[in-house]
């Protein structure tokens, strides 16, 4: 029976990340503080939203830094993207006059020309991606700062500002906010693309083994390119969203998303030497990072110590995944 | 002196060895043959500590032998010898001996007297034609198996296991090997090796223990049993003699080199290659290790970004080889001789390992016709007999030929006009060498033609109508099959100017 069941956690690597965030969403229930009325505050309806809204922008980062990792790549330059793309949005809308549509289009462009130099200078310059895109991390930021003058730029409403369509971004629909459904449309279209489309396949084999890839007659080149366009791609969506929620484009803001987003795919079990993982992994990891700081800020926990209980479970998560482990866990326990 | 009693181990559920029981006495060369999937290398790995859980009892001596890892297994006089070696190229013979072991004085640093001092002994006690400080990478790959050996020898290991040592050798790499065998069986040593090759087995071994399915079918001395014999133990069937037959109408040419001659960073690697290819035809290149069979077959595929002269015509039209998605397209494919880092891709399913190449063809809009693609692997999984649970299941638990099998697949499903086939059946046992044989002969029947390398001659000699002879990447001859023999072959094989 164990066998069977090791087995087919082997051949579906979503499921242990998914009982993950599962068997964490009952402790958070467990713990949850109770209101007077006798609630609980953990599963009430905003609480969730809430949620889903503070993870949405890492969420989207991680869907991108999810296929660079599967091809054994790595984005460090997601951050700065984000912020790249957050600065051209405020001044596309303020003061270039872009409107609502040709901004979005702006912020998207941009995020994916960056990534397309990031896969690149991978392919075709034969450098490694945790260089290259280091190099685009500090030149990104470097062109936001550029672009804003050293300044953040604040988004206002009204003639000669933004278009009230811009305030989408901070709406709901059947009380879940707007970048909700962002996070989660993307996450199904990428999830749909690794699982049933031709490049799907592609990006998990040459992060299996590149040299069989290229063997097998695959464009390894243009495959890991498409990757880390995606990755640029969704870093600068990552980034529209943010300038919308603040009402502000800022050069400087997010600093450390990459290794926030690189925790979660890892939380959600895929393999940083490529080949392994899956996207329902990644929106687990997710998940649970963000049930995780919840549950601690409902309970007033200090960011101190949610971050070091962050580092714990990091390392937590990797040894669960391991399968030998767990093989072993089950044999020893029989 | 060692004995297994009643091993039995299972991989994720599938039992591969079911009670294998038997003993070995010192200072005996002991063969283990058997199909791929018997179970001979489970065995050795555990008997070398590689896999620790198992039920039955090893023992050694009259010590019961459970190891937990291989260094437990060094410590009790166990080394093994992998088919892959496991040496540092860029290291002196010395320093390999003492990878991970090294001398130090005080302050952690390296014994380099006591090492060089040592490993002379060690190597000198061997007959080795080397100073311990020759770096590894300037011997051959025959010396280079010796240094491991000499490893084994420092560490006074009393039970040498060797998996298919002579895979990677040439025949007098071979011979030179099977003397040191010989040296270390008269100082008591006792060798358990791996091998597919039968001829091997008869020159070297004293004793032979056949696996079948991961059932023990018995040990016998050498003298007590014929070559015949021995196959019929391993496979329980027949092989056919000659797969290929050789009524073949004079069909339309597919590919023709001319005076072909290619060069890299200024190293000319072929040179004077002349031939035609037939439809339906099979082209055997033989040619001793090094002599360009791998480099003709991954130029014409356009792996090697070379210069070159001479002219290439496939189909009638001059042709350049430019990528190896580019050769796909124009239905030539090929099979790569290392499995392991060239073809496989070990985090996937079998399913995703054989349909990989063939994905534009199975799917619309870049979405993957998942129905189309399960019914035309399944067919390929049937039509080529591999042994498997589920589709689904990942590739590195198949067995070695299974895994072969599947890579056929992958090029089958490509539908190719020219099918470069680089050692197809190398580390692969003799039923699924004789099932993949076969299949070349039908595909070739059905038009396809067929280059394929081996380093074994009778194999050639067997399945291909001619045969092309390299030497040094020059071509020495073009042989018709049932006018020649494995002697003329060797004699242009080792043709030099």
């Amino acid at each position: 029976m164990s066998r069977n069941l090791s087995r087919y956690f082997a051949e579906n690597e979503w499921l242990k990340p998914v009982l993950g965030f599962i068997g964490i969403f009952i402790m958070c229930i467990i713990f949850s503080p109770v209101s007077s009325k006798g609630n609980l505050i953990f599963l009430k309806f905003d609480n969730l939203t809430n949620v889903l809204r503070q993870v949405s922008e890492i969420g989207v980062i991680s869907v991108g830094m999810t296929i660079v990792i599967l091809t054994a790549g790595i984005d460090l330059s997601v951050g700065s993207i984000l912020a790249l793309a957050a600065t051209t949005t405020a001044f596309g809308i303020m003061d270039w006059q872009l409107g609502f549509f040709l901004t979005i289009v702006l912020g998207l462009l941009v995020g994916a020309a960056a990534g397309f130099i990031n896969g690149a200078l991978t392919s075709w310059g034969k450098i490694q991606s945790f260089i290259a895109t280091l190099a685009m991390m500090t030149a990104a930021r470097g062109f936001a700062l550029f672009i804003s003058n050293n300044n953040s730029r604040n988004i206002g409403f009204g003639k000669g500002a933004a278009p009230e369509s811009f305030r989408i971004f901070t709406t709901s629909y059947l009380g879940i906010p707007f970048p909700v459904f962002i996070f989660i449309i993307v996450t199904v279209i990428f999830a749909i693309m690794l699982r049933k489309m031709r490049l799907g396949r592609h990006i998990y084999a040459i992060g299996s083994n590149e040299e069989a890839a290229r063997l097998a007659g695959l464009r390894v080149n243009w495959i890991r390119t498409a990757a880390f366009v995606f990755s640029g791609l969704l870093a600068g969506l990552a980034g529209i969203i943010h300038a919308a929620q603040l009402y502000q484009g800022n050069p400087n803001d997010g600093v450390g998303f990459e290794l926030d987003a690189i925790a979660a795919v890892v939380i959600g079990g895929t393999s940083l030497m490529g080949g392994r993982g899956t996207m329902e992994g990644t929106f687990a990891g997710v998940l649970i990072i963000g049930l995780l700081s919840n549950i601690l800020g409902l309970h007033g926990v200090q960011k101190d110590f949610q971050l070091m209980l962050k580092g714990i479970i990091i390392v937590a998560a990797v040894l669960l995944q391991e399968r030998h482990w767990r093989f072993r866990f089950f044999r020893k326990s029989r | 002196m060692l004995e297994f009693k009643n091993i039995r181990k299972s991989f994720s559920g599938v039992e591969v060895l079911h009670g294998v029981s038997f003993s070995v006495a010192r200072g005996k060369i002991v063969a283990l043959v058997g199909e791929n999937g018997a179970g001979k290398s489970t065995l050795m790995k555990i008997l070398a500590g590689i896999i620790p859980e198992y039920s039955g009892t090893v023992r050694i001596g009259n010590q019961l032998a459970h190891f937990k890892n291989p260094r437990d297994a060094e410590r009790a006089g166990v080394s093994i010898i992998h088919q892959e070696l496991n040496l540092v190229p860029d290291l002196s013979i010395g320093e390999n001996i003492f990878l991970g072991k090294e001398p130090v004085k005080s302050f952690g640093r390296l014994d380099f007297r006591k090492l060089y001092r040592e490993s002379d002994r060690v190597l000198k006690e061997f007959d080795f034609p080397f100073s311990s400080k020759t770096k590894l990478k300037n011997l051959t790959i025959g010396w280079q198996q010796m240094v491991e050996i000499a490893k084994a020898l420092r560490l006074d290991s009393q039970i040498i296991i060797m998996d298919e040592p002579t895979s990677a050798l040439s025949e007098n790499e071979i011979s030179r090997l099977f003397e040191k065998m010989q040296l270390l069986k008269s100082r008591g040593k006792t060798i358990l090796f791996i091998t597919h090759r039968l001829k091997e087995v008869f020159e070297v071994a004293d004793e032979i223990a056949v696996l079948r399915d991961g059932l023990f079918l018995g040990k016998y001395p050498i003298n007590e049993i014929t070559r015949e014999e021995l196959i019929n133990l391993m496979i329980g069937r027949e092989i056919p003699d000659r797969t290929t037959s050789f009524e073949n109408e004079a069909k339309a040419e597919l590919l023709r080199v001319v005076n072909l001659e290619a060069s890299r960073e200024g190293a000319k690697f072929l040179s004077q290659v002349n031939f035609s290819l037939r439809k339906g035809e099979i082209l055997g290149v033989a040619g001793l290790l090094g002599a360009g069979r791998t480099e003709l077959l991954k130029f014409l595929y356009g792996e090697l970004k070379a210069r070159y002269s001479g002219k290439i015509l496939f189909g009638n039209v001059e042709y350049q080889p430019r990528s190896a998605s580019d050769s796909i397209s124009h239905k030539i494919v090929y099979l790569p001789e290392d499995r392991k880092t060239e073809a496989i891709f070990p985090d996937a399913s079998l399913r995703f390992n054989s349909s990989i190449s063939a994905l534009p063809r199975i799917s619309k809009f870049g979405f993957v016709k998942t129905e189309q693609e399960k019914n035309a692997v399944n067919e390929q999984f049937q039509d080529l007999k591999v042994v498997m649970k589920s589709v689904n299941q990942k590739i590195p638990t198949l067995s070695g030929g299974n895994q072969q099998k599947v890579l056929l697949s992958r090029v089958l499903l490509l539908q190719p006009r020219l099918l470069l086939l680089d050692e197809p059946t190398r580390g692969i046992d003799v039923g699924s060498k004789a099932e993949i044989y076969s299949l070349i002969a039908r595909l070739a029947s059905r038009g396809a033609g067929v280059i394929i390398t081996s380093s074994e001659i009778p194999e050639l000699l067997r399945v291909c109508h001619r045969i092309l002879v390299l030497s040094q990447g020059k071509q020495t001859a073009l042989l018709n099959v049932p006018e020649t023999n494995p002697r003329e072959i060797l004699s242009y094989a080792f043709k030099q100017e």
